[in-house]
């Protein structure tokens, strides 16, 4: 470890110490919120000031509330996230890398409400009915080995239908894991955790601004969601000790007409399923990390690099394709993919370093997704040579 | 097109090219400005993801210390107004994640009278916006290591009615003034210092530059098509009445000696204007003074030696008038550190390290003719100044063993006049 890294942990700790001391001195205890002994349990239940909030009393011209637990969600103490009756629990198949954050992500929709998919647009888009609620967790295990062991929940993203458009409001938990407060000017967190390697990590977390949001959820500047499409929900999950397709499961939920899945959609693979193609995968991975962004309805359309699972022109995916602007972001490399030489790749270059202007992605981590950059080299690999 | 040849020969020569200093000019000290509270940051942040169509975003003196970007959500009707370029600073060296430091998108939209400091990628960005107005900013970097600066300073791309009017842009590591792929564009009474490309024009339509200073940038002015974007070629840009001085900067989009895929990174220090791939330009009443590689180089996109083919897109410059410039060739000798340089230096029609008025690499479309000197890509040039210019045509369609350079202009002085194309 270098000096200098230690001294930056020392900063942490101080930081972390200087946290602690401040919450003893101020009485920063959780208000609003009561603590209830449960007959039958041992350990106390502790409930926020909206205990009997429910989704199905949320006013939308009231939104944002300005904590989380006033949506009703969840219920049980609230940072077990564990959803309330109509609170529908759903997942990707491959998903975006944030610093190793795990995430579990869930969706609201009024009652007598359903959502329908969109026909022919190509990646299977779903018309969310109106007051539509995306709920996004962002939690980090203290030990990523242990399953169901303590964990830190750090932000609540909810993105919600109002009046035809998406809106972003972004919570931030605070230390306690009572509640979390709305907040758009974002904020740092130093979190540390302990990897399925048993390696001790520390980062400082952070979490973006709210208007940040649409620098990956933006279609022609337009805010929208990125992972509820058939495209990333179309895989089977394990329900109630059953194998059902994701999409049905919905169905019978009420959340999904019930017209059949778009047969003409291709869905992505996981990509960390090493069963499937090496190819399959990395177009998997590029798509969820990159693809919303480098793609011609994104932001990154400027750089003509588009990185979604269905684009197929090889020079639109980089190959021998020459970057736009100078400077380290291109290191002193040529071209965005050369086919069998990932070193030689800009793409990768970007993806492995955590230089702030030249790592990609642009926002959501300040650590390198070791996992992700090991996928697309073996892809950069084994591409053939076009030229 | 590849000038390795050269490299070997000429390392005594680039050791001393590689002396020329950095410039690290500032127009004014931000670090004498009072640092603001935290509470009047948060206020700037929330002022900006609060913002509603028709508001005016008013930021106070003061320095401003930002950890995190300022993005202007696709509003309406909007103006960011500072106190003064010299009395608002926008710092963004601590920003962790994220390209620019301030993102624009929206219609109408209007940035003014502040300075941006230090963005790990871009100062200001605007993005699809139709109407933003950039007016009276600074945008700069305070950095020792240049080659760590920014990407762009002043930076509007897929933009309609675009203004860039009084602003100052300098050390960028890319261009001070960068407009791409925007159509409808004014670039007028800016200074831009110290940048690798003072101002450029790439990928966009109906470009006005006029009454500028570049100075003591790698190079003044260019005017790029690049392949392989989304708005795919570009034409018409008018440059007039610019000062285009000593823009003999060092290089610095890249460490010394590093090379990578970018245009940009290839330019010769010494470069007054440079048009690549670039169609219906006209370039007129300059003062194009002491850039000791080329006032105005009209060259095509194989010059980078990049594959040079994509859809919608030429790699030739076409349709070049210039007339009416005031050119001053410095008494220095002409870049040694880049290919093109090399090229200016060992080959152009005038002897051997002599600076070149007007150079042209002579690559042109052979479906349209079988020489040069029919003029095809229709360049025409008519200056005051033309029996004293020095001016070089290549032809380097033979590779670097065999590089040839003429002097005769007059195959591309155009008979009728410059009204004649």
């Amino acid at each position: 470890m270098s000096s200098r890294k230690t001294l930056s942990y020392l900063a942490y700790a101080l930081f972390g110490l200087m946290i602690s001391l401040g919450g003893i001195i101020f009485g920063c205890q959780p208000k609003h919120k009561e603590v209830i002994s449960v007959p039958d349990s041992s350990s106390e239940l502790e409930l926020t000031a909206f205990p009997t909030a429910s989704p199905n009393d949320i006013d939308l011209a009231d939104l944002p509330y300005k904590k989380l637990s006033a949506y009703g969600f969840f219920q049980g103490a609230l940072k077990d996230l564990m959803p309330s009756e109509q609170v529908l629990p759903y997942a990707p198949a491959s998903s975006l890398f944030t610093d190793y954050a795990h995430k579990s992500r869930y969706l609201w929709m009024p009652a007598d409400s359903t959502a329908r998919v969109i026909a022919h647009s190509g990646v299977g888009d779903i018309d969310f009915p109106e007051g539509s609620i995306l709920i996004k967790n962002f939690y980090y295990p203290e030990d990523f080995r242990v399953t169901d062991g303590p964990r830190r929940v750090l932000e609540t993203r909810l993105m919600v239908k109002q009046a035809g458009k998406w809106e972003a409001y972004p919570y931030v938990w605070n230390g306690a894991q009572t509640d979390a407060d709305y907040k758009v000017t974002g904020a740092e967190i130093p979190v540390s955790w302990v990897d399925e390697a048993g390696e001790s990590q520390l980062i400082q977390y952070i979490v973006p601004n709210k208007n940040q949001c649409k620098s990956c959820h933006n279609r022609n500047e337009e805010l929208v969601p990125i992972g509820v499409q058939i495209k990333h929900l179309n895989y089977d999950i394990s329900h109630k000790g059953r194998k059902v397709n994701q999409l049905v499961r919905w169905e019978e939920h009420g959340f999904l007409k019930g017209e059949g899945i778009p047969s003409d959609i291709t869905a992505l693979v996981d990509y960390r399923d090493d069963a499937n193609h090496v190819d399959l995968r990395a177009k998997a991975y590029l798509d969820i990390n990159c693809g919303h962004c480098h793609q011609a309805a994104g932001p990154a359309s400027t750089s003509g690099l588009f990185l979604t699972y269905e684009e197929t022109d090889p020079m639109k995916l980089g190959v021998y394709k020459t970057p736009v602007a100078a400077g380290f972001g291109a290191g002193t490399l040529k071209f965005d993919v050369v086919p069998g030489k990932p070193e030689e790749s800009i793409l990768l270059h970007r993806m492995s370093t955590n230089e702030v202007g030249a790592a990609m992605p642009e926002i959501g981590r300040v650590t390198v997704h070791k996992e992700g950059v090991d996928l697309v080299r073996k892809w950069i690999q084994q591409l053939p040579d076009v030229r | 097109m590849k000038f390795k040849p050269f490299l070997a020969t000429l390392s005594l020569i680039v050791l001393f090219a590689a002396c020329s200093q950095d410039n690290h000019e500032r127009i004014f000290d931000s670090s004498k400005l009072p640092v603001v509270s935290q509470e009047a940051v948060d206020q700037l942040i929330a002022d900006f993801v609060l913002a509603e169509d028709g508001d005016i975003i008013t930021i106070p003196e003061g320095f401003f210390p930002l950890k995190t970007q300022l993005i202007l959500d696709n509003r309406r009707d909007i103006s960011i107004r500072g106190a003064g370029m010299e009395k608002t600073v926008l710092s963004f060296r601590d920003l962790r994640a994220g390209g620019e430091g301030v993102k624009l998108v929206g219609d109408n939209v209007r940035i003014e009278h502040l300075t941006i400091e230090d963005a790990p990628g871009d100062g200001v960005k605007a993005q699809h916006c139709d109407g933003i107005a950039f007016e009276n900013i600074n945008v700069t970097w305070t950095n020792g290591d240049k080659s760590k600066n920014g990407t762009y300073a002043i930076y509007p791309v897929q933009c309609k009615n675009v203004l860039i009017d009084g602003c100052v842009a300098s050390h960028s590591r890319d261009a001070g003034i960068y407009v791409g792929q925007s159509e409808g564009i004014i670039v007028r009474n800016n200074l831009a210092f110290g940048n690798v490309a003072g101002i450029e024009i790439e990928n966009s339509d109906d470009a006005e530059v006029y009454d500028n200073v570049a100075r003591n940038n790698t190079g003044g002015i260019l005017v790029f098509n690049l392949p392989g974007l989304p708005k795919a070629d570009g034409k018409r840009t008018k440059i007039f009445r610019n000062n285009i001085l000593e823009n003999n900067h060092k290089n610095f989009a890249l460490e010394e000696g590093q090379s990578n895929g970018n245009p940009v990174s290839m330019i010769p220090p010494g470069s007054g204007i440079i048009l690549m791939a670039a169609k219906e330009i006209d370039v007129y009443e300059n003062e194009i003074h002491g850039n000791r590689t080329m006032g105005i180089a009209i060259s095509s996109y194989q010059i980078t030696g990049f594959p040079a083919e994509a859809p919608n897109w030429s790699p030739y410059s076409e349709n070049i008038r210039i007339w009416n410039n005031d050119y001053e060739r410095p008494m220095a000798i002409p870049d040694l550190t880049k290919e093109f340089g090399q090229l200016i230096s060992m080959y152009n029609a005038h002897g051997k390290g002599k600076s070149q008025d007007i150079i042209y690499d002579g690559f042109f479309d052979r479906s349209r003719a079988t020489e040069i000197i029919q003029n095809p890509m229709k360049i025409c040039i008519d200056e005051p100044q033309i029996a004293k210019l020095y001016f070089t045509l290549f032809d380097l369609e033979k590779g670097t063993s065999d590089i040839q350079a003429f002097k005769d202009i007059t195959p591309f002085t155009c008979p009728q006049g410059i009204s004649g194309l």
